[in-house]
């Protein structure tokens, strides 16, 4: 892929490539000057940035929590707004564009290449040891913010996905003990339905359209997305690992949640209501803090679980969750690495994004260091996220998200509107074209 | 006579089942919003939404920001109705009582603007109000919908002028009267109808846009009430119940608006018609 | 700004008649007035819709992505956008959709809308008054309201439609997923459109023929003419510029429906529902091309322009026998 980087601040010996103002001659005074560093205390003094979340990523504690480390150490204040997920690629397209755009952003980890490679974010490589404090940030996390060798984003959060089950239900059916393979969970699953006839309930509710649920079995069958070579991507669904995992989504799908949840995602219905009011024994996601909120009542009725693969081991899961980018057009750039910092800051983590919102912490010490400390429905996840994988760091990655192609492709399968062979055939035609595209 | 008290019944009929299968979708929005929540997710629906619950409400209204988007979206209506209204007044005149070079342009261009794909323009539109430095406010935003509402405007304002015949005015000029009073006094009440329905048009423009309000609009301070529709779909899932009366409350004000001018809108649209 | 129009429609004006000639004046000079008179409508539509429009345009001779939106500097590209418009295999089979779906869509919409007129000439005071409010508020729901109404009535799981086609014994559609076929995904957008369209042809339509001298039918009557002959002879000659004005204007916001299909289908299942605005969406928003977007969109006007422009050009002339 050609990047051109021009570099703004090379003078002091940053490379702080910003892409988009560079070049733009009128724009050019926006650019950060050479000294900017990372803000130190009492330099914000009487200043405010502006930083964007996304819906649901962070609690508003957490957030406070990060903000509060953040005046104390700049003087600077914060002003929040919350994004809705819903069209942000387009909303995120034209506020970067934007002479004045937020100074730091929370994207998705997915959605980070996109606007790295086409120029719109900060190249903060030269702040990484700074930032990182040392640390091992999750390559999930770091991998698709490192473009041609160069850093865009700091890591937020992880998250990732473990079965969380209904108790009360698994014991009706005669099941007490979480499965240890995936004999013994299809065993359990099959108990259930047997036990629970109404129409509207699945022993194990799996919405299609939710691809980060169907990629889990490609993934445990050895199957891959994408893979890359020469730096040219091309889509493998069609190898016989790929397909397989296909099927055996498509078999478990079929056996065990409801036929509406064969072209549906987890939103609409939302999956944690389903459970939590009983309708569903089982589901795949994030966290249980839905659930909870939906029906207080399930607190003690709850348990975790990584859902054990064909393979023998967990399956892989996909690790979620989001960096904190600096758009390109930033007028405050010290003050926004500053405010990366103390996102990623052990403390703040271990304080707040741990313990507070019960994700995964950004790097790998983090990770061993509160492993004691979290709940035993804290450990279904952890343990899940021990073999994880990410999505393409390909720039064109965000468009397989945007058009719902993925997701189409994964309903084709459940519904049967495709066998697993025609519509990965289909998908890794569309793959191909799309990865490679220039941003 | 049997025949056609038989008749009379049989149109009744239809009518009403018309009537049933029109109202439905609004009947059932209302009934949604007022339910408990536990009785929204539910495989066998009630048809009365009985014990009222006003939970729904409660937690739409209860949105933060909910009073900022409303009162966004009031102005911007607000404002986007009466300079588009007044704009498009003087070119119907312009279109209908004189005639100029350019007439016929005039008149095709408006057809033709609507045949736009909507969403085409947002780019085009957003690095415009950008060079203005008008994004991000909203102005640029009222802006952007008088442009969009003229075109439809213009056309139906002059449909109504044509109607009216210029001996009218030329009789009042030779007694005297300037063409402000023969604007004011002759023209204004006699196309009144047909403002009433250039200003629905308007209103519903400005009121119902989404996509233009969520592009143009960086700052959640300057959002309209459609994007706080979109708040309820969440990242965890979908909250009917308070999308669903959030939606009533957003579709109320146009609907009772409807309501009242109804007499109006259906007598302009006789008045449109006269002409057929 | 089809899609702004696309479902509140408002009162339109029907070509006005061969007399306007007499209204205009004669022999004046030629006066700036109608110019500064035009001036505010000019300038705004200049802003909002000429320049962007113009804009879209050079756009769609641009490689303009991500990374020029940014910097403000696309590469031109020259006629590729176009060129690969017309290479993609995906082109004849959404322009047949745009073209099937518009057409039902109108189609539907005027017969119903036609029926319904009649209806409300037939019925009594007191009725009509029933019908009218009910085709009001279909016509006044915003429409990005009733688009989450629709989904939720055909919600798979709690959707009363789902549960009422159950009751009555149609057959068994618990879980049944309107939106997994593509005739049933766009049978529902269809409802939707309908639903939302007829109230402005209907009261348009009714408006028109309540105009009709009663004598006219009477007289008909009297020659022993029946319901058909009478819609045949009388009804339809005497609505025809209003049919023609709803016809144009119902086949133009319908090739151009966005929103409802956006939400509803996003344009599947795979591409089933996916008409030319959605393509050109889906292209400029979803993968960032807005160059490939713009052609699209270009391409779709300059469609819309040829197959309706006979019929502009009448109506253009019905307003403007100078």
């Amino acid at each position: 892929m050609r990047i051109r980087i021009p570099l703004a601040a090379a003078a002091a010996g940053l490379t702080l490539a910003v892409t988009a103002t560079a070049c733009g001659g009128s724009d050019s005074s926006d650019t950060p000057s050479a000294a900017t560093g990372i803000a130190g205390p009492g330099t914000g003094t009487g200043k405010t940035i502006t930083v964007w979340y996304m819906e649901g990523d962070l609690t508003d504690d957490t957030v406070t929590g990060i903000n509060t480390a953040f005046e104390k150490a700049t003087g600077a204040k914060v002003k929040v707004e919350i994004q809705q997920w819903d069209g942000i690629n387009t909303k995120l397209s034209t506020t970067l564009a934007q002479d004045n755009p937020p100074d730091v952003i929370d994207m998705g980890n997915s959605n980070v290449p996109l606007f790295a490679a086409s120029g719109g974010l900060v190249d903060i490589t030269a702040y990484k040891q700074e930032l990182s404090a040392g640390q091992t940030w999750l390559d999930g996390l770091a991998g698709p913010a490192t473009i041609g060798g160069k850093l865009y984003g700091a890591p937020l959060f992880a998250g990732n996905r473990a079965v969380v089950y209904n108790k009360k239900i698994w014991s009706a059916a005669g099941v007490t003990a979480p499965p240890k393979s995936y004999e013994e969970f299809t065993a359990a699953l099959d108990k259930i339905k047997a036990k629970n006839k109404a129409p509207d309930f699945s022993a194990f509710y799996l919405p299609a359209k939710d691809w980060h649920q169907p990629l889990q079995f490609l993934w445990d069958a050895g199957g891959q997305i994408a893979t890359q070579s020469d730096g040219k991507w091309a889509g493998a669904l069609e190898s016989p690992e790929a397909i397989k995992g296909l099927q055996d989504f498509k078999d478990f799908q079929n056996a065990y949640s409801v036929p509406a949840s064969q072209d549906t995602d987890n939103l609409t219905p939302n999956s944690a209501a389903l459970f939590a009011s009983g309708k569903a024994a089982s589901i795949l996601t994030t966290s249980v803090g839905p659930i909870l909120k939906a029906n207080p009542a399930l607190k003690d009725e709850l348990g975790t679980f990584p859902l054990p693969g064909k393979s023998g081991k967990a399956q892989p899961v996909f690790l979620g969750g989001s960096d904190l980018v600096i758009p390109a057009k930033s007028k405050n750039l010290g003050l926004a690495l500053a405010y990366l910092k103390a996102a990623a800051s052990p403390e703040v983590q271990k304080q707040f994004v741990v313990g507070v919102d019960g994700w995964t912490p950004v790097s790998t010490e983090l990770i061993d260091q509160t492993a004691g400390s979290i709940s035993p429905l804290q450990q279904g996840f952890a343990q899940a996220a021990k073999i994880s994988m990410s999505t393409p760091a390909a720039p064109g990655w965000s468009t397989i998200e945007g058009d719902k192609s993925l997701s189409q492709f994964f309903a084709d399968i459940a519904t049967g509107r495709k066998t697993p062979r025609d519509a990965a055939e289909d998908f890794d035609a569309h793959l191909d074209r799309v990865l490679n595209a220039a941003p | 006579m049997k025949n056609k008290t038989t008749r009379r019944a049989a149109l009744n009929t239809v009518a009403i089942a018309f009537c049933a299968l029109w109202l439905f979708p609004v009947y059932w929005m209302v009934n949604t919003a007022f339910k408990p929540y536990g009785d929204i997710l539910t495989t066998t629906p009630r048809f009365l939404p009985f014990p009222l619950s006003l939970d729904n409400f409660r937690s739409a209204i209860g949105k933060p920001l909910f009073g900022t988007y409303l009162w966004n979206s009031l102005i911007v209506t607000g404002v986007a109705v009466v300079v588009s209204l007044l704009i498009a007044v003087l070119a119907a005149t312009a279109v209908t009582r004189f005639r100029f070079a350019g007439r016929r342009a005039v008149l095709i261009g408006i057809l033709v603007v609507q045949m736009i794909p909507g969403p085409a323009l947002l780019i085009p539109l957003f690095l415009s109000l950008k060079s203005l430095g008008m994004l991000n406010t909203l102005v640029g935003l009222c802006l952007t919908y008088v442009g969009f509402v003229l075109p439809f405007a213009i056309w139906t304002l002059r449909g109504f002028m044509v109607g009216i015949p210029v001996e009218l005015e030329e009789a009042a000029m030779v007694d005297g009267a300037s063409r402000a009073t023969v604007i004011r006094r002759i023209l204004l009440p006699l196309i009144t109808p047909g403002i009433i329905a250039t200003s629905v048009f308007a209103f519903i423009t400005a009121w119902n846009d989404y996509v233009y309000a969520y592009v143009l609009m960086k700052d959640q301070s300057k959002y309209t009430l459609p994007v706080w529709l979109g708040t309820f779909s969440t990242s965890t899932g979908t909250d009917y119940g308070g999308l669903i009366a959030g939606s009533a409350l957003f579709s109320a004000p146009v609907i009772i608006f409807f309501m009242i001018i109804q007499r109006r809108l259906v007598a302009g649209m006789t008045a449109g018609a006269v002409k057929g | 700004m089809s899609m702004v129009h696309a479902k509140h429609r408002t009162v339109p004006s029907v070509p006005p008649d061969s007399s306007a000639p007499r209204k205009v004046r004669r022999g004046r000079r030629p006066s700036a007035l109608p110019y500064a008179l035009l001036v505010p409508a000019l300038l705004v539509l200049a802003l909002v819709v000429g320049y962007p429009l113009v804009r879209l345009g050079v756009i769609s001779t641009q490689g303009y992505g991500l990374r020029a939106l940014f910097t403000g500097r696309p590469e031109s590209v020259g006629a590729a956008n176009y060129q690969e418009l017309w290479l993609n295999p995906a082109l004849v089979s959404t322009l047949v959709r745009t073209l099937v779906f518009a057409g039902s869509l109108a189609a539907g919409t005027l017969l119903i809308g036609l029926a319904v007129a009649h209806l409300m000439a037939a019925v009594g005071p007191r009725m009509r008054t029933a019908v009218t409010l009910s085709l009001i508020s279909a016509w006044a729901m915003p429409n990005v309201a009733s688009t989450l109404v629709w989904q939720w009535l055909f919600q798979p799981t709690y959707g009363v439609v789902n549960w009422l086609l159950t009751a009555v014994g149609i057959g068994d559609y618990q879980q049944h997923s309107w939106f997994s076929d593509p005739n049933e995904a766009f049978a529902v957008i269809w409802l939707l459109v309908v639903w939302q369209a007829v109230p402005f042809v209907a009261l348009t339509l009714y408006a028109g023929i309540s105009q009709i001298p009663r004598e006219y039918y009477e007289a008909a009557a009297c020659d022993g003419a029946n319901a058909l002959q009478r819609l045949r002879v009388i009804t339809f000659p005497c609505l025809r510029p209003i049919l023609l004005l709803v016809g144009i204007l119902s086949v133009i916001w319908d090739f151009n429906v966005f929103n409802q299909i956006w939400l509803l289908t996003g344009g599947g299942p795979g591409d089933a529902t996916t008409t030319i605005g959605i393509w050109s969406f889906q292209r400029a928003f979803a993968a960032q091309d807005y160059g490939q977007g713009a052609a699209i969109a270009i391409a779709s006007v300059l469609l819309l322009m040829t197959m309706t422009g006979y019929y502009v050009r009448r109506l253009i002339r019905a307003g403007e026998a100078l």
